[in-house]
């Protein structure tokens, strides 16, 4: 595989095949995609399991004149198989319906843009005993905690390589390296003998940036703070969303709404409020694939298409502009693609998907936010998540706060709150200037005033 | 049985040669080595997405010693890659016993030496393209035509047909041949700017007449139904209400909120609320709670095929089997894998599975349920007063550690005196697990269930779960009002 001359011959020798079989055939790709993997697992806050694994297949995606989809893939990456493959997806284009909305597959591309710092090479290179260390430091934090009893979490690193070629001239490879490593750790009170836990992760695309001190301290706090939960009363109140929530009901909500494919088939609650003003001031997010190192950048989309930095909201505004596409869903709105086609491996066709998910950071910051709010709450984590095609919302508050006169006071049992996102961010007023970056998400605190919460 | 080329390389020879490598390093050691294909095809208004199909084939190397476990997924598994990797995944084991602070060995088992296959009316590999196409086709027809207000539809339909082996330092040598068949309907319906939608599925082990079955041929109509009786249906005013569960939801509340805390991984890890409980009181004399994912099961609900959690054997080659999790109120069991039933001193009840030969097996559920008693449903409707009548579910989840759940809820009524009144959507359900099986006011007498996957630590699996209709009290409901 590392052997590029072999991938190149492999992937014409398929594509002219595909051509030659089929007198019918508009388009054809081959994607091929190269993974290896370090996982170290811990439990019961002692090393568990060590893993590395290889991964190597391939995807034959073959279009035909009346914009009939056949998909095959297999992780058999032979000549033979490629050829069995490609007949298979043939057939599967020819059993399927007209979709004059096809277009065509992306054409070649002369530039794309330099996107630094996506690869580490001491990632690529890791070795398993090297990472250790890094389960070792979540297993410290958690050993030297008095209330801490239990935690769970892991370590793992990985090195993707791709490679796109389509009939129309397209081709492009790419490589990267990602780790992550996550920390779920229990507490448990000494008088009340109450539990709870708290969780935290960070992913990121060199191992010198992972800090796994840092997150499994943040799951031993948020762990603690939660417990000895109190019951409370029914009331509207002022919500502070911490990075977490901002993730779980603003960011993640906008960034499935604003899927094209969700967009035209109308199963999104933002349908018909393009270029109007739908939140306050303090919405302004963009979608920016171009970020040097970030965990949601990249050159080129999952069919090749160069990534570009889109602004989705500006005060507000829900902007034209705003709707993330692939080749398919921007051929029908006969716009060019946005560079969002999403492939997380060879099994699956592209579909669509964020780049670095971006809410802009306001002006102040998160104590001057907090110092404000003489009652309220702080929300870390639901387990709900929006209806996207209504924008409705009522959950479960898991990790919530009260919060009184600027202070974070005792953490909430079985509180429930409700709302609509529109009204959610018609009331959203101050962002903090701190923000944190989960994976492709980029969040600050944000303030939402007047929300319904039903006490328990 | 005709064993796929792949599975023959695990013969006597190669198993002597990696027990010599094993003996005096490890404890324990098995492969899995798993070959599988399938077909995708994805309709939405009436027109075809995605029409797919693939090969694949798996290998995993699994090592332990004194505590540590090592992994090795392989991605070519042959004799030399097989031996090169295991050699790795034995170092593995130890560099994770060097780190590990819970030294335990594995309980011997005897050896089972078997291949088991399931019977298909009709074998997926006789079943052309086109005949699978057919079946989609009619069912986007079924969504679109049955009202103006359906707005958009989509139908999937997924097959596969899979050889798994394992063989392990146990002696073991099984082959697990068997095929699934899932359909699902998504379906929005739209009307003076209300957008309600409805999703369900239907799956099982078996052969193309599971695609043929009335469940499966009635999917699109019900779901086309629900998404537009959703249009005209409330938002519900929160409070406390006495709930009364469908056979559905009554399975989600058994998986959801109380099976994962019976799996005694998250049990030793501390993340259930169950830990220490094993033989005390925990719930209402009338409770029975069991797991059993054998065989042969399907004859009780009329269906032609095996249900979809099921299995012969568990991915570490325990055989499935009946587990009793609470009886009398008491609980008797948690579910074990090899590593749990180690270390706790018990038997392996065969519960430790994993979504794929390159995946580790968990402690995971196969078909968890709720046994029924002697309600009527008329009865049970009668007897409330006030309440609200929960039908199926949309998703759901726990707090492990304190047992808070929470349910959205997909079609829920309102019961005044005894009537079933107007429909509402997007309840939700929020109470405490230990509280609820304490405040069950009617177990029904009918037994359904419905089933689905379920993720756990990034993998998922095929489970079912059911019970009767049951009737609980002081259930938080929130709405949006």
């Amino acid at each position: 595989m590392d052997h590029n001359s072999d991938v190149y011959s492999l992937a014409n020798y398929g594509l002219k095949l595909a051509e030659r079989s089929n007198s019918d055939l508009k388009c054809a790709e081959i994607f091929f995609g190269k993974n290896n993997h370090i996982n170290i697992e811990i439990e019961e806050n002692s090393v568990k399991n060590s893993e590395v694994g290889d991964d190597y297949g391939t995807a034959i995606r073959v279009i035909n004149k009346k914009g009939s989809l056949g998909f095959a893939f297999t992780n058999r990456v032979e000549k033979k198989s490629i050829e069995k493959m490609i007949s298979i997806a043939l057939k599967m284009m020819n059993a399927g319906t007209i979709d004059l909305d096809f277009k065509n597959l992306p054409n070649q591309y002369n530039k794309y843009p330099d996107v630094k710092n996506l690869y580490d090479n001491n990632l690529k290179n890791l070795e398993i005993d090297e990472s250790l260390k890094y389960v070792e430091d979540l297993i410290q934090v958690c050993s030297q905690d008095e209330l801490a009893i239990s935690q769970s979490g892991n370590f793992l690193s990985n090195y993707t390589k791709t490679y796109i070629f389509n009939s129309n001239g397209l081709f492009i490879t790419g490589k990267e390296t990602s780790c992550s490593i996550s920390s779920n750790i229990i507490v448990k009170d000494k008088v009340s003998n109450e539990t709870s836990f708290g969780y935290d992760w960070q992913s990121m695309r060199t191992l010198s940036e992972i800090n796994t001190k840092k997150i499994a301290s943040n799951a031993l706090e948020k762990a603690k703070r939660n417990l000895n939960r109190i019951k409370i009363k029914s009331m509207k109140v002022t919500l502070l969303l911490t990075p977490f929530g901002t993730i779980n009901l603003i960011l993640n909500p906008i960034a499935s709404a604003i899927n094209a494919e969700t967009f035209q088939y109308k199963r999104s609650f933002l349908i018909g409020k393009r270029e109007e003003v739908i939140g306050s001031n303090y919405l302004n997010i963009e979608d920016n694939a171009l970020i040097d190192g970030a965990t949601g950048s990249s050159s080129f989309d999952g069919e090749g298409v160069p990534c570009k930095n889109k602004k989705i909201f500006e005060r507000g505004k829900f902007l034209k502009t705003g709707l993330l596409h692939n080749s398919y869903t921007a051929g029908k709105d006969n716009i060019e693609s946005t560079g969002n086609a999403s492939r997380n491996s060879y099994s699956s066709i592209p579909s669509i998907g964020n780049s670095n998910f971006i809410l802009k950071p306001g002006n102040h910051s998160k104590d001057e936010i907090l110092k404000d709010i003489k009652e309220g709450i702080l929300l870390d984590y639901t387990g709900d998540s929006p209806n996207i095609s209504t924008g409705d919302f009522s959950g479960l508050i898991l990790h919530g706060n009260l919060i009184k006169n600027g202070e974070i006071k005792e953490p909430l049992n079985k509180t429930m709150f409700g709302i609509n996102l529109l009204d959610l961010f018609k009331n959203i007023n101050a962002v903090s200037k701190e923000f944190k970056i989960y994976g492709s998400f980029h969040a600050p605190f944000v303030k939402v005033k007047d929300v319904q919460i039903i006490g328990g | 049985m005709d064993i796929a080329e792949d599975l023959k390389i695990a013969d006597e020879k190669l198993t002597y040669e990696l027990q010599k490598i094993a003996k005096d390093k490890i404890d324990y050691w098995d492969i899995r080595i798993g070959v599988k294909t399938g077909t995708n095809l994805d309709f939405t208004d009436q027109k075809s997405k995605e029409i797919s199909s693939y090969e694949i084939i798996e290998c995993g190397i699994r090592t332990f010693v004194n505590g540590g476990w090592g992994f090795n997924v392989l991605k070519n598994p042959n004799r030399n890659t097989i031996i090169n990797g295991f050699l790795k995944a034995v170092k593995l084991a130890k560099l994770s016993e060097s780190l590990c602070k819970n030294k335990f060995k594995i309980r011997n088992r005897d050896p089972l030496i078997k291949n088991f296959k399931i019977t298909c009316k009709k074998r997926l590999e006789d079943i052309g393209i086109d005949e699978k196409i057919q079946i989609v086709k009619r069912h986007e027809k079924i969504a679109s035509e049955y009202s103006p207000k359906i707005k958009n539809t989509h139908t999937l339909y997924l097959d596969g047909h899979s050889q798994d082996l394992i063989f392990s330092s146990f002696g073991h040598h099984i082959i697990q041949d068997l095929s699934f068949l899932r359909l699902f309907s998504l379906i929005y319906a739209k009307e003076k700017g209300i957008l309600q939608r409805s999703i369900n599925s239907i799956g099982g082990i078996g052969g193309f007449e599971i695609s043929e079955t009335e469940g499966a041929n009635n999917l699109t109509e019900k779901t086309a139904k629900e998404a537009v009786d959703l249009l005209n249906a409330n938002s519900p005013v929160g409070g406390k209400f006495t709930v009364i569960m469908d056979p559905k939801l009554t399975g989600t509340f058994i998986h959801e909120a109380f099976g994962h805390a019976c799996e005694a991984d998250l049990v030793l890890n501390k993340e259930s609320i169950l830990e220490g409980k094993i033989g005390k009181k925990i719930a209402m004399d009338d409770i029975k709670i069991i797991d059993d994912p054998t065989m042969n099961q399907s004859k009780k609900f009329n269906l032609p095929y095996e249900l979809f959690g099921s299995y012969f054997t568990d991915d570490e080659g325990t055989p499935s089997q009946k587990t009793i999790i609470i009886e009398d109120g008491i609980l008797r069991n948690y579910l074990h894998s090899l590593e749990t039933s180690s270390r706790m001193a018990v038997p392996s009840n065969g519960h430790g599975r994993a979504n794929s030969c390159s995946s580790r097996p968990q402690v995971r559920m196969g078909f968890t349920y709720l046994v029924p008693k002697d309600w009527e449903y008329e009865e049970i409707i009668e007897d409330t007063k006030n309440g609200v009548l929960c039908e199926d579910f949309q998703y759901g989840y726990t707090d492990p550690t304190t047992g808070n759940f929470q349910f959205k809820c997909k079609l829920s009524y309102k019961i005044e005196h005894g009537e079933k009144r107007e429909l509402m959507r997007d309840v939700s359900l929020s109470g405490l697990t230990l509280e609820v099986l304490n405040k069950i006011s009617a177990i029904g007498k009918t037994m359904n269930y419905s089933d689905g996957i379920c993720g756990k630590g990034g993998q998922s699996i095929r489970v079912c779960d059911g019970g009767p209709y049951i009737r609980t009290e002081d259930i938080t409901v929130g709405g949006l009002n």
